[in-house]
C-alpha cells in the first residue's frame, strides 16, 4: 500500500487522540465528563470479553438489518423505478422512514416483535432502508435512454430489462446507497438494543452503553461507542469491497486502485 | 494534505475545551430584583409525586420566604442530573443515593442535602394473574424482567436469590409491552406505574425491592461540596423550604398535583393523587418523624456504601462516609440564605 494512502488517516487519528489526551490533561477534565484515551483503552482491555460478545451481538443485529434493508430497498427502488405513478404514490411513504424518530418508534417495535434480536434487526432495517431505496430509484431513473430504447426495440421482457440493463446500470448508485446504509444500520441496531436487548455477560453494545452510562463508567461507554463505530466501519468496508468487486471491470468509480 | 489532520485535531481540542468549560463553570446563584437568590434544581424525572414537596414549596411560598427563587428543571429519561450538578452547570439536582456514591468515586464531589425517600420506591411489578407471589419466587424463576440490569439492586437480588434462570431485558418507560405480555415482569416505582395501570384496569402485584434488604436513599437532593462551602445559607434555605413543602404536600397533595399534572399530561391528576397516597410511607418513617422530612443518618449511608462495595459497584467504601451528606439541624433550618 502506498504511503499517501495510509499516512493521512493515521495522522488524523493519531493527531485527534493526542489532542484529546492533551485537552484532558491541560484542562483537568474529570473522568465522568471525558475520560482520557488511555483510560478508555484500559476499560476496553479489562472488559474485553464482555465487549467482544457485545460487538458480535451488535454486528449480527446490524448485518441482518442491513441485509434486509438492502434486499427490500433494491426491490422497492426497482419497482418505483418502473413508473412515475408508483413513484409519486409511494415515494413520500418511503421518505417517512427517513423522518420517523427511531428512538420513539423503537419501544413500539418491542411491543410488536418482542424482546431480543427481532426488534433490533427491525430497528436497524428501518433506519437503513431509505438511502437504499432513494439511490436505487436514482440509479433506475438515470439509465441511458438509448439503451432503454434498444431493449424496447428487441422487445425485451421486463425481468430481462431489469436484470440485464437497469440493475447493472444502477449498481454504482446502489452501492453508494448501501455505503450510507451500512453506517445507519449500526446506529439503528444500537437504538434497538437500548430498548429490546437481553442483559447479561453477552449483551450487545447498546446494552453495554446504557449500563456504563448509568454507572458513570464513561471510559467503558466511550470504549463501547468506539467499538460500535468499528462494527460500522467493518460493514462499510465489506460493502465497499463488494462494490469494488462488482464495478472494477467497467465503472470509473471503482477504477484507480482504491476500493 | 497535512492541514486536514491539524484542523481535525484542533476541532477535537475545541470540543474538549467545551467539556472543560462545562467542568469549570459555576453558578453560585444570582440575586433577583426582589432580592431573592435565583437557583435551579435539575430533577431526574418529569413532574410527578416524587417531586410533590418541591412544587408545594413553590406554591406555598416556602422558597420565597427562604429568600430563594427556585427554577425546577424537569428531567426525563437519560437526563444527566448528577453530571450537571458535578460540573457546576446547576447548583442542585436530584439523583439516587447510589448514583451519588458512584459518580463521587469517579472524581465528583457531590454531597446529599435532602433525602426525599427513606424507603426506596423501586419495585418489580407482575400481572396480578401471574404465578409469582413473592419477589424471591419471581427471582428464582425463569421469568423475563424488563429492568435496568446494571443497577445495584439487580446484583443484590442475584446474590440473594440466584437469578440464574431469569431473562433480564432492556427497560423502557413504555407500559404497552407489559400490558400486552401477561408473563412479563417490569421494574417500576411503587407509586407510579402500578397506579397508572390500576386506573387503566390492569391489576398488578408489586414487590418492593427494599423489603429484600437493599434500601438506598432515593430522590436525593445533591449539590457540590464546593457550592455548599461557598453558599451554606442557600443550602440551608433550600433544605428548610423542602422540609416545609413536603410536610404540606403530605397533608394535602392536591394543589401541587394539579400544578404537576399540567406539566406532565401523561400522568393524570387522579394517578398523581393516588400515587401521592401510596408513597407516603416511603417519605415518612420513624427517623423523619423524630427529626425532619428528608433526614439522613450516617448508618444508612454506611450501609449503602458497604452494600455497593460488596456488590462490586464501588471499589471501596469512601473513607469518610459521614461526609456524604450534610443537613442543617431542624431548629436552625429556617434561616434565610447568606448570599
Amino acid at each position: 500500500m502506498r504511503l499517501a494512502v495510509v499516512v493521512p488517516p493515521v495522522a488524523v487519528i493519531a493527531g485527534s487522540i493526542a489532542a484529546w489526551w492533551l485537552a484532558v490533561r491541560f484542562f483537568e477534565i474529570p473522568p465522568y465528563l471525558l475520560p482520557a484515551p488511555g483510560a478508555v483503552l484500559d476499560a476496553v482491555w479489562v472488559d474485553r470479553e464482555r465487549l467482544a460478545w457485545g460487538m458480535l451481538g451488535t454486528a449480527i443485529g446490524a448485518s441482518a438489518g442491513f441485509a434486509i434493508a438492502a434486499a427490500i430497498g433494491v426491490a422497492i427502488g426497482s419497482v418505483l423505478g418502473l413508473s412515475r405513478f408508483l413513484e409519486r404514490g409511494f415515494y413520500p411513504l418511503t421518505l417517512l422512514l427517513q423522518m420517523v424518530p427511531l428512538v420513539a418508534l423503537a419501544p413500539i417495535l418491542v411491543v410488536w416483535l418482542g424482546y431480543g434480536q427481532r426488534a433490533v434487526i427491525a430497528s436497524s432495517a428501518i433506519v437503513a432502508l431509505f438511502p437504499v431505496i432513494a439511490n436505487t430509484l436514482g440509479g433506475m431513473r438515470s439509465v441511458d435512454r438509448d439503451l432503454e430504447e434498444l431493449f424496447t426495440l428487441y422487445r425485451a421482457r421486463a425481468a430481462s430489462r431489469w436484470w440485464r440493463l437497469r440493475l447493472p446500470a444502477s449498481l454504482p448508485s446502489i452501492v453508494t446507497g448501501l455505503r450510507i446504509a451500512a453506517g445507519l444500520a449500526v446506529i439503528g441496531a444500537i437504538v434497538g438494543e437500548f430498548v429490546s436487548a437481553y442483559a447479561g455477560d453477552r449483551a450487545p453494545l447498546g446494552m453495554v452503553i446504557v449500563s456504563a452510562m448509568k454507572e458513570y463508567r464513561t471510559d467503558l461507554m466511550f470504549g463501547a461507542i468506539g467499538l460500535a463505530a468499528i462494527v460500522g466501519f467493518a460493514l462499510f468496508g465489506i460493502v465497499n469491497l463488494c462494490g469494488w468487486l462488482l464495478l472494477r471491470r467497467w465503472h470509473a468509480s471503482a477504477q484507480g486502485g482504491s476500493a | 494534505m497535512l492541514r486536514s489532520p491539524v484542523r481535525f485535531a484542533s476541532s477535537i481540542l475545541l470540543a474538549s475545551a467545551g467539556a472543560a468549560a462545562l467542568a469549570g463553570c459555576g453558578d453560585s446563584g444570582s440575586t433577583t430584583a426582589s432580592g431573592r437568590t435565583k437557583v435551579s434544581v435539575q430533577l431526574n424525572w418529569v413532574p410527578e409525586p416524587e417531586f410533590g414537596g418541591f412544587w408545594q414549596a413553590e406554591l406555598d411560598g416556602h422558597f420565597e420566604r427562604s429568600g430563594l427563587e427556585v427554577e425546577l428543571l424537569s428531567g426525563g429519561p437519560g437526563v444527566p442530573a448528577a453530571q450537571l450538578v458535578a460540573s457546576g452547570k446547576v447548583p442542585f439536582g436530584v439523583v439516587s443515593g447510589g448514583e451519588m456514591l458512584l459518580i463521587n468515586e469517579q472524581g465528583a464531589d457531590l454531597i446529599a442535602i435532602f433525602a426525599t425517600y427513606q424507603g426506596d420506591p423501586t419495585a418489580i411489578m407482575v400481572h396480578a394473574a401471574s404465578p409469582w407471589k413473592t419477589l424471591e419466587e419471581l427471582w428464582r424463576s425463569d421469568a423475563t424482567i424488563a429492568c435496568e440490569s446494571n443497577l445495584p439492586f439487580v446484583t443484590y437480588l442475584n446474590r440473594m436469590y440466584g437469578g440464574e434462570k431469569l431473562k433480564l431485558v432492556a427497560h423502557s418507560t413504555a407500559l404497552a409491552n407489559f400490558v400486552n405480555d401477561p408473563m412479563l415482569a417490569k421494574q417500576c416505582f411503587v407509586f407510579a406505574e402500578p397506579v397508572a395501570l390500576e386506573l387503566q384496569g390492569v391489576p398488578t402485584r408489586v414487590f418492593p425491592v427494599m423489603e429484600s434488604g437493599f434500601n438506598p436513599y432515593t430522590a436525593v437532593v445533591v449539590t457540590t461540596r464546593k457550592y455548599l462551602d461557598a453558599n451554606p445559607g442557600i443550602c440551608r434555605a433550600m433544605v428548610s423550604a423542602l422540609r416545609q413543602g413536603w410536610v404540606a404536600y403530605l397533608e394535602d397533595p392536591t394543589a401541587a398535583n394539579v400544578a404537576m399534572s399540567k406539566l406532565n399530561p401523561a400522568m393524570s391528576l387522579e394517578a398523581m393523587n393516588l400515587g401521592a397516597t401510596k408513597q407516603r410511607f416511603l417519605v415518612e418513617d420513624e427517623v423523619t418523624k423524630a427529626n425532619a422530612v428528608g433526614w439522613m443518618t450516617v448508618e444508612r449511608w454506611q450501609t449503602l456504601a458497604e452494600q455497593m462495595t460488596e456488590l462490586g459497584k464501588l471499589k471501596a467504601v469512601p473513607p469518610a462516609i459521614g461526609g456524604a451528606y450534610w443537613q442543617p439541624p431542624v431548629d436552625a433550618s429556617a434561616n434565610g440564605p447568606d448570599a
